[in-house]
């Protein structure tokens, strides 16, 4: 992969390199997703931006630093800590006719705003047939030491609301390319930014104003015969990692990145297990009823005969995100944990 | 597609001293007429078992739901409540369409995802569908109006509440916010005293909620709910504040919930003598005739020819409903996403969407 790490500080709040590209062209996610939001602003006049502390501030993690001198306080709107009102709100204006992309300081604050979110927002256009071009972006995940409040993966409570569009890329490239989709489509939609990759992953990303990347499309990140692991955000990069080490010992591991885990892109995991016929799921939300429940039901339900082996679901226990080293690592699938699920799954 | 605002004519224009124009009042007197009739009828339909669903009684109430909804143009939104469905009759909704939407019609606004008075019809009349957890709608208007304020097109939002939604966080957020940013929305709190069984006294400790809105900057106003011209006047103003950009202000319209919270209610919790004195003596509908008997502005012969086509209209609303078709079972799916085109071509949908 073209891809790279680079460090970051603590809950991702790095120092530099933050608000522009490397000398190498390179863009680190949070550069990516800063420019998406730069280029649809720049396009549509009708795209505005609310949260707290986004403004004059620049975002509890910068990634819209720099906007209100560019676009102005109308547009780069600092709002009081409200959740209620700022997705209520951005439900409003949508339906006169502008375009909101509402920031939360963490994904972890959506709850405070749930209501808005899963009764008006989700089901609004079904019910009434007004369509509510909204975009609710905010850091999700852990592994970053932020512990309960600040390492959610909420994307499930959500997805089980319906009627909202949600995406949780890994790359820089995805990263730009679903958010510049998601300003533009009709529909609600859910962005979440993994705090673990803001400022750890960089790569080339296209600079074209119409480069986008289609929501509800899954991508193989890497090519594999063996064991196929469908998952996305984070968990994307420690796959990769243990897929080098499984290949060292003639494993070979598919790597499917779902990018949107709602809707779910069906077609892309099932032709990764009819190729495999062993299917690992890997994912950062709760192992109960997380993402990765509904992708083992659907492997279940529509490749039994392609399957040579059980499904097998790694993800974190229903427990809050711990904060401690130790608790968090057990907490969080480890590279390790990986390798062996997909040795397990080899041997059948 | 945008409507122009219609020219109405203002509360100064008065004639004899009233304030508006006799065909105006006539027409608020044919609102009322509607709304207690159609109340009256739907609860009777729904006791003999002839109505699906639920419904929430307004009555005693309506000189706030007809004053408020009056107050306002074409082009102004209202954000209303599962209980003032008559403040959406008053802003012009159809009422055989109402109907269809109590039977579970597709003709009815919302083609059957919705029933009884959670309803809306934001393209064609800028009413927001109902929803149940109140104030669900508050923090909605104001971002209605954020873009009139952005536009600059002076068009208001006016949302309502009951009084026991001003229990609820949401509605400190939305007047907060409205407050901070000097939105163009006129807040409406029907206080009918009583949330489902639970009084004023156990929702606040505060005398008034109208006084609530100093917490806020925001000027509270505490008028009679029953008295539909008073409520209008209060409306007015508020709607007329917000549309020059002097910002939010807060209504207080006291009156009492003559029925249940909904069907099933018997309301043995409200004191007798209280509903008494209420139906006696603050009945808005009769109130409101009596007035305009005693200007001259209606004869025995005009009410009586009101009501005559408020019975008809009603009838006519039933007939419709009953014959309009159901949804299909195989469209239960659709309109979950924009693509779904599910509602293209529904009459007035045209036009706040990229796709158009």
């Amino acid at each position: 992969m073209a891809t790279q790490q680079v460090e970051a500080g603590a809950a991702g709040h790095g120092a530099e390199p933050r608000g522009k590209r490397g000398e190498d062209g390179q863009a680190t996610y949070l550069i990516a997703i800063a420019e998406a939001l730069w280029e649809e602003m720049e396009r549509d006049e009708r795209v505005f931006m609310l949260g707290e502390d986004i403004g004059v501030y620049g975002g509890a993690f910068k990634v819209t630093e720099g906007f209100i001198d560019r676009f102005g306080p109308e547009r780069v709107m600092d709002t009081p800590i409200a959740e209620e009102t700022i997705v209520g709100m951005s439900v409003g204006a949508a339906m006169e006719g502008l375009r909101p992309v509402a920031e939360f300081q963490y994904a972890d604050f959506m709850s405070s705003g749930f209501d808005e979110i899963t009764t008006v927002l989700s089901r609004y256009h079904y019910r009434a047939g007004v369509p509510l071009p909204v975009v609710l972006r905010g850091p999700s995940g852990g592994g970053v030491r932020a512990s309960s409040f600040h390492s959610i993966n909420p994307e499930p409570w959500y997805a089980y609301a319906g009627g909202i569009k949600i995406m949780c890329p890994a790359f820089p490239s995805d990263a730009k390319g679903l958010l510049k989709s998601a300003i533009r489509d009709d529909n609600p939609s859910m962005f979440l930014e993994h705090k673990w990759i803001y400022r750890r992953i960089k790569e080339q990303v296209s600079e074209d104003p119409e480069f986008l990347v289609p929501i509800g499309s899954a991508d193989v990140k890497r090519e594999g015969s063996d064991v196929s692991i469908i998952t996305y955000g984070a968990m994307v990069h420690k796959a990769l990692e243990a897929s080098e080490a499984l290949a060292q010992r003639g494993v070979s591991a598919e790597i499917v990145d779902l990018r949107t885990v709602y809707p779910l892109d069906e077609e892309t995991i099932l032709r990764s297990i009819e190729k495999t016929s062993r299917a690992l799921v890997l994912y950062e939300s709760y192992r109960f009823l997380g993402i990765g429940t509904e992708v083992a039901a659907v492997i279940a339900e529509k490749a039994f005969e392609h399957l040579d082996a059980p499904v097998v679901r790694l993800a974190p226990p229903n427990v809050p995100v711990p904060f401690s080293p130790p608790l968090e690592d057990a907490f969080l699938p480890q590279i390790a944990d990986i390798e062996a699920a997909v040795d397990r799954l080899a041997g059948w | 597609m945008r409507r122009t605002v219609a020219t109405k004519v203002e509360p100064d224009a008065a004639t004899a001293g009233r304030p508006l124009p006799d065909d105006r009042l006539k027409e608020i007197l044919y609102f009322l007429k509607l709304a207690r009739y159609f109340d009256e009828r739907m609860e009777a339909l729904y006791r003999q078992g002839r109505l699906p669903g639920a419904i929430y009684s307004g009555r005693g109430q309506e000189g706030t739901h007809v004053g408020v909804a009056y107050a306002l143009e074409p082009e102004d939104s209202l954000f209303p409540t599962h209980r003032d469905l008559t403040a959406q009759l008053t802003k012009g909704l159809e009422l055989k369409r109402v109907m269809a939407q109590f039977w579970g019609r597709i003709d009815g606004y919302l083609r059957g995802r919705d029933g009884n008075s959670h309803i809306g019809d934001w393209y064609g009349h800028r009413t927001y569908a109902v929803m149940s957890h109140l104030p669900i709608a508050y923090p909605v208007a104001c971002g209605a109006a954020l873009a009139y304020q952005r536009a600059g097109t002076g068009h208001v939002a006016l949302a309502i509440c009951g009084d026991g939604a001003t229990s609820n966080g949401r509605w400190h957020e939305a007047l907060n916010t409205s407050s901070v940013f000097r939105l163009p929305v006129v807040w409406v709190v029907n206080n009918n005293q009583f949330a489902y069984s639970t009084p004023n006294a156990k929702e606040f400790a505060v005398p008034t909620i109208a006084e609530r809105g100093a917490a806020y900057g925001i000027p509270g106003v505490r008028v009679d709910g029953t008295d539909v011209l008073e409520v209008y006047r209060v409306a007015r103003e508020a709607v007329e504040r917000a549309r020059r950009g002097d910002g939010p202000t807060l209504i207080e319209a006291v009156s009492l919930r003559w029925r249940g919270h909904a069907g099933h209610d018997p309301a043995k919790y409200v004191p007798r003598e209280l509903l008494e004195h209420y139906m006696l003596s603050k009945d808005p509908v009769k109130n409101f005739e009596q007035y305009l008997k005693d200007q001259g502005v209606v004869t025995e012969e005009d009410v009586t020819d009101i009501q005559a086509r408020v019975e008809r209209e009603f009838e006519e609303g039933h007939e419709y409903a009953l014959a309009s078709p159901f949804p299909e079972p195989g469209d239960v799916t659709k309109g979950w996403w924009v693509e779904d085109g599910y509602w293209v071509g529904e009459p007035g949908r045209a036009g706040g969407t990229e796709a158009s």
